[in-house]
Order: structure tokens, then C-alpha cells, then sequence
């Protein structure tokens, strides 16, 4: 058989390109690897990991299942248009097999073999089916063409209120993406009305053409379709690795090296890449930022972040324009990491070496009391003597000898400037208090500051040392009675403070410490997509009138609970939470110390 | 012709006793079982030291004398051309003067203050009601050597919402420390403040006797946070900006200069009769020169502290004030 | 005390007709709430490194917005940027990006 038709170049092209790109990419990212990575690699290429991520590439990149989770109907489009053309392309390949056998095809042979088999003898039952199933998956592509043009005009359809604004290379690759079925339509149309060749859909379209032209018109034109095919398949395979399809190909092995247990950094590294250009700028993350909701920023979400990154066109406004409070990670479908992300790139833009900036932390302690329990307040908890107090009373009560880190004022954890970029500076902190905390010799470190929390759990180096939030610290000590409280009937609606949930996972200790004192009414959004409180010290941008509407709005949707109070358990959530509602907000210290029973076992 | 008057502070009694004058029937309606407002809880008025009852009980004696009827213990559930439903029926009237007030900042929300957690951490009001009381002393009953008063609690303060400044603080702040300085002869007293408005006469001769006659030392530095220290004691920090150092003191009582806030039943008259409140939560007059007790509503007319801080002689002004315009606009009708 | 660069033989006075507000310009273009400043001290009274250190985070920023950026780089630099000034500010400033803001703008100086 003849492959050699011109109209096929466009398409060949295209394929070229877009298989060059790819690879040079891939193969450039895999070498400028930190071998730290490679050895992760090594160490899990032959392990189940590698199974699972075939698991995951099938629910995720063909399947699309986390969409599906954010909405039905939007989880229908992505799962049409990529399992779709991928069963197209299969089923396309096993067809022109049984066609034509073994022989070498090239690949346009496959795509256009619904023009390259016209003449072929088209009479077998198993024939008829191939073209008829070809026909279903066209449909099946083409449904999510249209639901994809629905969504350009009414995006509520599928829960999103808002959509992304797209780039120029994305617009052509789009309309590109939205020609090519289409045209496939027309084309196999084309062709089965001159040659009858058609399933339910091309036959049907191929005797409404052949009805209304003439055979020299529809000769003329099916060339000229079949051009307009290749010619739009051409565009898009060109456009693609430049424009935000390169997700279609690079969700795979970003799969892949997930499950082998390559994640990014807090400096940049190669992996970054592939998180990078596997963002299909969906748009998931843009509703449930808070400062697109609340504080009306548009340009800055995880979608525009990455776009920009990406693209090498990151503004420190973009990158530092950000709660870090996480809720858009949690619904991307990719599972991209934007917070780390983000936080790279804020050490890219932001990092200075420390020098010697931080020469007067040395030997600084004004730390108090001993024991083998510290308690580290944090910079915030000291604003907020009411969760100071709360602490000492629960102290006292359990008969806990307390060293007191912080109390008369102490060294930063770091996280703050961590969060800003200038790691090298933040090193300098976690120096200091680690050595603080080592001299000391504590064995738990107690902290009411979900942000210190976070810090010393992921950047501390305390070996012998458990770092437990308060939230924990109490919860364990009500489990061992070594605290007694009283259980009211007040009702009580928790917020979960980022760095605490999101951050660090801790959701049910502070549930289990409110519902031993009380009753706990959850808000709508809770837990894992609990809002933020506005004022996340991962921000450096954002005024105060702006951190003021997220806080009004957190309220809210906390007071909407019906709760009598609401209880949080990080000190500047309880602040910044205060500011939004009428109703008393506590730590969760505060509620435990209220409710003590005026005898616990120590004491007696 | 028949007036409501919403309120039975200085304003609303002045307000009554003016609309008598002119020949109008006011009627006093007041939430509490008592008239004269916060007045009551005042023991003595800046810049004279005139105690509150010269000026307040002369103005009750006037009220009963003129038969002014009040209804005390009463709500007001809304307001309407016709006049005012209350939670004791409806009473007709042509026109309604609003003199609801003011309410204290509460200074709980100034968490890191202590006010409620600390035992000698006190608001300017607890300081008036001790004073009234007769016994100034602290939480153990003994002197205080060391006092400061902390200046623009709940004013000026973007955390609290409280954008405005509530005008009568600062020469609050320095009566109540004369007045400290009479009780306390003996002790320190420093006053913290970022500026001194000393706008009205007599004021500034009151600040300056303060800092010749009585010793009393001002530092320019908003306290940021006060710490419990054994004893009952404070330790407060602040920046002496004069200087640009920080300072730390350990005082044996802190008092804090607490502002005026807008009246809780603002949002109910803005709600109920479709009256404008300014950024602060306080009513918004009509204008602020010739419309500034007159409401955007013609028969709703205010007086008194329910459309910004004022101090007691300014609101006996907008009591008379509001009568003439009251009269006024009941002649056009 | 900080040396902030006057020697005996130079001007005392901050000299607003030859000093360079340009970049004291771009500042409040980019955080106008920092012109709202009341000079109230509380951000220096409870800030963490003023407790340990002679950083007085309210003198800095004075400083820059007369056109004085000698040291302010160096000073901004011992901020740990812990945050407890933006909380404490009664003028809702952004503290943070002030510090962040500066060390950008006068990394040269």
C-alpha cells in the first residue's frame, strides 16, 4: 500500500517535532539529576513502586479519577479526550493490524488508515465492527470536545467558577486540540461518502455530504479535509511540548519518579521540571485560593505560578503572593507539590548567604526552669498570653516539670524566614535553638505553634528528642489521665490551622481534645481543605485589609457551624480569626485549662 | 407636636429639655432601668475635675420638673415615619432624635494588654468606677508605687477595626493621672502615649500642669505587650521613641486608656430604618457642618455620641442644636 | 548604639535636598501603607531580634523613607522575620514586606 500521500507531511512533521522535543527534554532532565535522585531511582525501579505507578498512570493520566472527584461532569471531559483518543489510537493500531498484518506501517498509516484502506474490501463482519467501534470512540472524544467549548462559556457546568487565561501557545495548541476531531469527523466522512466505507457517525455524516454534493465536489474535497486533519494533528503536535499539553506525555513519568520517591527541594532541583510542565493548567486550583475568593488576586495561583515558572517569566510578586496555606495541592489533579514549588523559588529569588547577619543569636538563652519537657511557645504564643497561661495551668495540673524555652522571649524557629527563600538564614535559627534545646537536655518539645511544629519536624535535626504540637501533648495526656477535665455541653467549631492540618497532618488530636470538654461542630470546608486564616506568615505581600476579608470570610463560614465558640490551635490563626467574627475564639489550651477539674491524680 | 428621643444619656436628656423649651412634646426612651448613660460611671469631668453630678443631677432634677415622660427599661425594635416601635409598643411621633451613644472598647480583645487574664491590668472606666467607689487600690488591697497608663487602646488600631480616634482619651488619660498623682502622692506615674491631642480649652493648660505641677512622666511609645511578673506585678515593653530603644518597666498597675466604639444598636438603626454608618460603625449625619444632627432621612435627626467621640460639652451643643432643627423641620410640615 | 555613618567631620543634619529619595519613592509605590506609619514603636518594642540585638526595625525604615539607606541593608538583614510587629502594628502595616522590600531595594548600598 501507498502511505506517500502529501497531505500526510503536516502530520509527519508534527510527529517529529514533538518526539524530538520530548526526548531531548526528558533525557536532559534525567542527566542534570542530583545523583541523590538517581540512587532513588536505582534503588526502586525494580520494586512494586514501579507497578503502582502503572496503576497510577492508568486511573490518573487515562482515567483522570481525582477530577472526577472535584466534579462528574468536568472528570467526564478530561477522561473523554485523553482515554478516548488513547483507545482511538490503540484501537486504531489493532485495526490496521488485522488489516493489513505484520507488515511495517508507518505511523501515519495508522492515524489516516481510515483514507489509506478506501479501496480495500470492506465486507467482513469483523470489519464492520472495528469501524463501527472506531466510530463510538470518535464519538466518545468528540463528546468531550464539545463539554470542553461548554466550558469555555459556562464553567459552572462543571463546578469551576472560574477557568485559566491561557497563553499564546496554549490558544493554538487549543484550537489546534479543538480542530482535530472535528476534522477527523469531516475527513472520515469525506471518505465514506465517496467509498461507503462508514460506521454509524462517518456514514451517516458521508450520506448527508453525498446528498447534498456532487462526486467531483466531494473528490476535490476529500484531499482538502483530509489536509485540514493532518494540518490541525500537525499544529498540535508542534505546539504541543511547548504549550501546556506537554502534562499529556510528562504526567507519566512524573508518576513515575514519584512513586520511586523523588519529590522536589527546598532549593531547586531537576524534578522540578517535571512537575513544572505536567501542570495542564487545568484551572482546579484557581477556586479554592483564598486570595483569588476573598482578596480578588488573580494572577498569582498555582496554575499561573507554575505557567510562569515554566516559562522562565516569574515575578517575585507572583511567587511571593501566596498563603502557602496548601488547599489548592490537595485538589490538584496531578498532585503537584506547588508549595515546594513555590518555596524554591522564593529561595532562588530571595536566598543571600547569612555572612555573619545573625552573629548575636550566639549563646543567646533566657530560657527558664527545668525539665525533661520543653515547651517552646513561639514568636506568636507570646502575644497571646491567655494560651501562655492555659499552657502553665495544664503543666501544673499534670505535675510536668517544664523547661521554658522561650517564655522571657526567644530565637525565631526559622520557618518565617525558611518560608521567604533565605534558607542560609534560616539554618542559622535552627542552629541556635537546636543547640539550645540539645544543651538543655529535653526529651519532648512541646510547642503551641503549628509553624515551629512544622520546622522541627521537617528541618530539625533533634535525635532523642519527640516534637509534639500541644494539641498532642494534651491529647496524650487526657488518654493517660494524667489530666482530668469536665465535658460541658458547649458547642465548638475547630479551625484547622495550615501549618497543623495540611502542614504537618495532625487533624485528630485537637478533635478529640475539644470533644473531651465538649461538642465539635465541623464547618463545610474542614480538615484537609479547611480555609486559611488570611494572615499565614508564608505571605510577605498581601495588606492588611486583604487579610482582614480572608478572615471575615474563615469567619463565616465558622459561625455558619451554629457553634457557641470556636476554638483553633495555632496562635496566629486565633488572632487573625478574631479579627473576623463576633463570636470568642480560643486555643485549644485555653478551652482544656477552663475545663479542668480542680483535682488531677498528680496533685492530689 | 410629639419627638422620641432614642436614649436617655446627657444627650438625649439635654435633647428633651430643649425640645420642652421650644414647645415640643418629647418623650425619653432608654434601654436601662436608670437615666444618664455612661455619665453615671464617671466620677470626675475633665478639664474642671468637676465631679458628674454637678452636671448630671441638675439636668435629672430639670427632667422631672418638666414632666418629660420617659420609658425606661424599653428597646427600640425600629424606627419609622410615624414614629418608634419599642419593645412596649408603638409610640407615635413626627420626628425621632437618635442619641443612643457609644459603647467602651473592650479591651479583652487587646489580648497581649492582659486586661482580664492579669490582676492589675485595669480600663480607664474600672479606674472611674474605683474612684466613684472611694477605694483605689490594687488587686491585694495595697498602693500602687508605680502606675501607666497606656494611651489609643481601641483607637486608632487597624487590628481592632477601630480606624478613628476617639478625641476624649488623651485628656482622660492625663486627668486620671493627676488624679492618681492626689491618690497616690508617692507613686510613678508614666503615661504612654504616640500623640497628645489636647484640641479643647483648657486642655493643654491640664496636660501641662500634669507634666510641671505633678510630675507625671509621658513617654512617647505604644506599650506592644504586658507580661505577669511574680507578685502581681506587669512588666510592659514598649519602644521610647524619643530615644529608639526599647524599655521594659515593671509596674504595679497598668491602665488602659480604652476608646469609644460605636454603639452596638448602630447596625440595628441602619438595618431597620435605612440610616448610612461611616467606616467606624458610627451613624453618618447628613453632612458635617449645617447637617451634622440631621440624618439622611428627614424626621431622624442625631445628637450625642452616636455619630462620633465627643465629649460631654460637645454633646450638650449638639443636644441643643438638634432641638432647633427638630422645631424647624416640624414647622415646614 | 548603631553607627549609622556620621563621622564628626560630616553634616548632622539629614539633608533632604541632596539625599536620593528615588528608592524611598519606589518603597511607598510598592507598600503605601508604610507612609501611614505613627512612629508608635510597638514593633521594635516587641521585636524578637531588638530583644537580643540594636535592630530598631521603626528607626530603619525612618531612615530609608528620608533617603538615608546607609546600613539599612545591613540592619534589615538581622530581622528573622518572625512576624510579631505585622501583629502587633496598630496601622496595619505590611512589616514583613517592608523588611523583604528594603533588603531588595538597598542590597547595593
Amino acid at each position: 500500500m501507498n502511505f506517500n500521500s502529501p497531505f500526510a507531511l503536516p502530520f509527519s512533521i508534527g510527529c517529529v517535532v514533538m518526539f524530538a522535543v520530548i526526548a531531548y527534554k526528558y533525557v536532559r532532565w534525567l542527566y542534570i539529576m542530583p545523583d541523590s535522585d538517581k540512587r532513588q531511582i536505582k534503588a526502586n525501579i525494580f520494586s512494586r513502586r514501579t507497578w503502582q505507578a502503572v496503576g497510577e498512570c492508568v486511573t490518573e493520566s487515562l482515567l483522570h479519577r481525582r477530577i472526577f472527584r472535584v466534579n462528574p461532569v468536568l472528570g467526564y471531559m478530561h477522561m473523554s479526550l485523553a482515554f478516548g483518543w488513547f483507545l482511538l489510537i490503540a484501537t486504531g493500531f489493532v485495526e490496521t493490524v488485522a488489516y493489513m498484518g505484520w507488515t511495517p506501517v508507518p505511523l501515519r498509516g495508522h492515524v489516516f488508515f481510515k483514507y489509506y484502506s478506501r479501496e480495500m474490501p470492506h465486507t467482513e463482519m469483523w470489519q464492520m465492527v472495528f469501524t463501527q467501534v472506531m466510530d463510538a470512540l470518535l464519538l466518545f472524544v468528540l463528546s468531550g470536545v464539545a463539554l470542553a467549548w461548554c466550558k469555555r462559556v459556562y464553567s459552572k457546568m462543571m463546578g469551576m467558577r472560574r477557568t485559566t487565561r491561557h497563553v499564546w501557545g496554549d490558544r493554538i495548541a487549543l484550537t489546534a486540540l479543538w480542530c482535530i476531531f472535528p476534522a477527523r469527523l469531516l475527513a472520515e466522512s469525506t471518505t465514506a461518502a465517496l467509498w461507503h466505507n462508514g460506521g454509524f457517525l462517518t456514514g451517516t455524516v458521508g450520506s448527508l455530504l453525498a446528498s447534498s454534493l456532487s462526486v467531483e465536489a466531494l473528490l476535490r474535497m476529500e484531499n482538502a479535509v483530509w489536509l485540514f486533519y493532518a494540518l490541525a494533528l500537525g499544529v498540535f503536535f508542534c505546539a504541543m511540548p511547548f504549550s501546556r499539553y506537554m502534562h499529556i506525555f510528562t504526567e507519566v513519568p512524573l508518576i513515575f519518579l514519584r512513586r520511586w520517591g523523588v519529590t522536589s527541594d527546598d532549593r531547586p532541583k531537576s524534578f522540578d521540571h517535571f512537575q513544572l510542565e505536567a501542570c495542564s493548567r487545568c484551572g482546579i486550583c484557581i477556586d479554592p485560593c483564598q486570595l483569588q475568593r476573598d482578596a480578588g488576586i488573580n494572577n498569582v495561583q498555582g496554575v499561573y505560578f507554575l505557567r510562569d515558572r515554566r516559562y522562565n517569566m516569574l515575578s517575585a510578586e507572583v511567587a511571593d503572593t501566596c498563603l502557602m496555606c496548601g488547599r489548592c495541592s490537595e485538589r490538584c489533579p496531578v498532585g503537584l507539590d506547588i508549595n515546594k514549588l513555590r518555596q524554591n523559588s522564593r529561595y532562588s529569588l530571595h536566598n543571600s548567604p547569612s555572612f555573619r547577619r545573625y552573629d548575636y543569636l550566639r549563646g543567646v538563652d533566657s530560657s527558664v526552669g527545668s525539665g525533661k519537657v520543653g515547651y517552646f511557645a513561639g514568636c506568636m504564643t507570646l502575644l497571646s498570653p491567655r494560651i501562655m497561661l492555659a499552657m502553665e495551668k495544664i503543666f501544673d495540673s499534670a505535675g510536668e516539670q517544664v523547661w521554658w524555652a522561650d517564655r522571657n522571649g526567644g530565637v525565631c524557629c526559622g520557618r518565617p524566614l525558611k518560608l521567604a527563600g533565605e534558607i542560609d538564614a534560616a539554618r542559622e535559627m535552627m542552629r541556635q535553638n537546636t543547640a539550645l534545646f540539645v544543651k538543655h537536655g529535653i526529651t519532648t518539645l512541646v510547642t503551641s505553634c503549628p509553624i515551629c511544629l512544622k520546622v522541627f519536624r521537617e528541618d530539625y535535626n533533634l535525635p532523642g528528642i519527640e516534637i509534639l504540637h500541644h494539641s498532642e501533648y494534651i491529647a496524650r495526656l487526657l488518654d493517660e489521665g494524667r489530666l482530668k477535665v469536665k465535658c460541658n455541653q458547649t458547642e465548638y467549631t475547630y479551625h484547622d490551622p495550615c501549618e497543623l492540618g495540611r502542614g504537618c497532618g495532625v487533624y485528630e488530636p485537637p478533635r478529640q481534645v475539644i470533644q473531651s470538654v465538649g461538642q465539635l461542630l465541623e464547618p463545610e470546608e474542614t480538615r484537609n481543605h479547611a480555609l486559611c486564616c488570611g494572615s499565614s506568615i508564608a505571605n510577605t505581600t498581601i495588606s492588611d485589609g486583604a487579610q482582614l476579608r480572608i478572615a471575615e470570610s474563615l469567619g463565616r463560614s465558622l459561625e455558619a457551624t451554629g457553634a457557641q465558640s470556636i476554638v483553633t490551635a495555632c496562635p496566629l490563626c486565633k488572632k487573625a480569626v478574631k479579627r473576623g467574627t463576633k463570636l470568642p475564639v480560643y486555643d485549644l489550651a485555653e478551652v482544656v485549662a477552663d475545663n479542668l477539674t480542680a483535682q488531677s491524680p498528680q496533685s492530689e | 407636636m410629639k419627638v422620641t428621643v432614642i436614649g436617655g444619656g446627657v444627650a438625649g436628656i439635654q435633647t428633651a429639655l430643649a425640645l420642652k423649651g421650644l414647645g415640643l412634646k418629647p418623650v425619653i426612651i432608654e434601654k436601662e432601668d436608670t437615666l444618664g448613660g455612661k455619665l453615671r460611671g464617671w466620677h470626675k469631668l475633665f478639664p474642671t475635675m468637676t465631679p458628674v453630678g454637678e452636671v448630671l443631677e441638675p439636668l435629672l432634677r430639670e427632667l422631672r420638673e418638666q414632666n418629660i415622660p420617659i420609658m425606661a427599661s424599653t428597646e427600640v425594635l425600629g424606627i419609622e415615619t410615624d414614629g418608634v416601635i419599642t419593645s412596649h409598643g408603638k409610640v407615635e411621633s413626627r420626628a425621632t432624635v437618635v442619641c443612643s451613644g457609644f459603647d467602651l472598647f473592650d479591651a479583652t480583645l487587646k489580648e497581649e494588654y492582659g486586661y482580664g487574664i492579669y490582676d492589675n491590668v485595669i480600663t480607664s472606666a474600672d479606674l472611674e468606677r474605683m474612684m466613684n467607689n472611694g477605694k483605689v487600690a490594687l488587686v491585694d488591697g495595697t498602693q500602687p508605687r508605680r502606675i501607666a497608663f497606656l494611651h489609643c487602646v481601641g483607637s486608632r488600631d487597624e487590628k481592632v477595626q477601630q480606624r478613628h480616634c476617639s478625641k476624649v482619651c488623651c485628656v482622660t488619660g492625663v486627668k486620671q493621672a493627676i488624679e492618681m498623682r492626689r491618690w497616690f502622692p508617692q507613686s510613678e506615674i508614666y503615661n504612654f502615649y504616640m500623640d497628645i491631642r489636647m484640641f479643647g480649652s483648657g486642655y493643654e493648660e491640664m496636660y501641662r500642669s500634669a507634666q510641671q505641677e505633678h510630675g507625671i512622666q509621658f513617654i512617647r511609645g505604644r506599650i506592644s505587650e504586658a507580661a505577669p511578673v511574680p507578685g502581681g506585678k506587669v512588666q510592659i515593653k514598649a519602644e521610647d521613641t524619643l530615644i529608639g530603644r526599647p524599655l521594659k518597666m515593671t509596674v504595679d498597675m497598668l491602665i488602659l486608656l480604652i476608646g469609644m466604639t460605636a454603639g452596638c444598636s448602630n447596625s440595628h438603626w441602619a438595618e431597620c430604618a435605612g440610616l448610612e454608618q461611616s467606616d467606624s460603625h458610627f451613624m453618618r449625619p447628613l453632612n458635617v457642618f449645617e447637617g451634622n444632627v440631621r440624618s439622611a432621612l428627614p424626621n431622624v435627626f442625631y445628637a450625642g455620641t452616636v455619630t462620633a467621640p465627643k465629649t460631654i460639652g460637645e454633646s450638650l451643643n449638639e443636644a441643643n442644636a438638634v432641638a432647633f432643627r427638630v422645631a424647624e423641620y416640624l414647622k415646614g410640615l | 548604639m548603631i553607627d549609622f555613618g556620621f563621622g564628626v567631620n560630616t553634616a548632622r543634619a539629614i539633608n533632604m535636598d541632596t539625599n536620593d529619595l528615588d528608592t524611598a519613592r519606589e518603597i511607598f509605590d510598592r507598600l503605601p501603607d508604610l507612609q501611614t506609619c505613627i512612629a508608635c514603636g510597638s514593633c521594635t518594642a516587641t521585636c524578637t531580634a531588638g530583644a537580643i540585638t540594636s535592630f530598631n526595625f521603626r528607626k530603619v525604615h525612618t531612615l530609608v523613607r528620608r533617603g538615608e539607606y546607609g546600613e539599612a541593608y545591613a540592619e534589615m538583614s538581622k530581622c528573622m522575620l518572625c512576624g510579631k510587629c505585622r501583629l502587633v502594628c496598630p496601622r496595619g502595616i505590611n512589616t514583613r514586606g517592608v523588611v523583604m522590600l528594603i533588603k531588595k531595594k538597598l542590597g547595593d548600598y
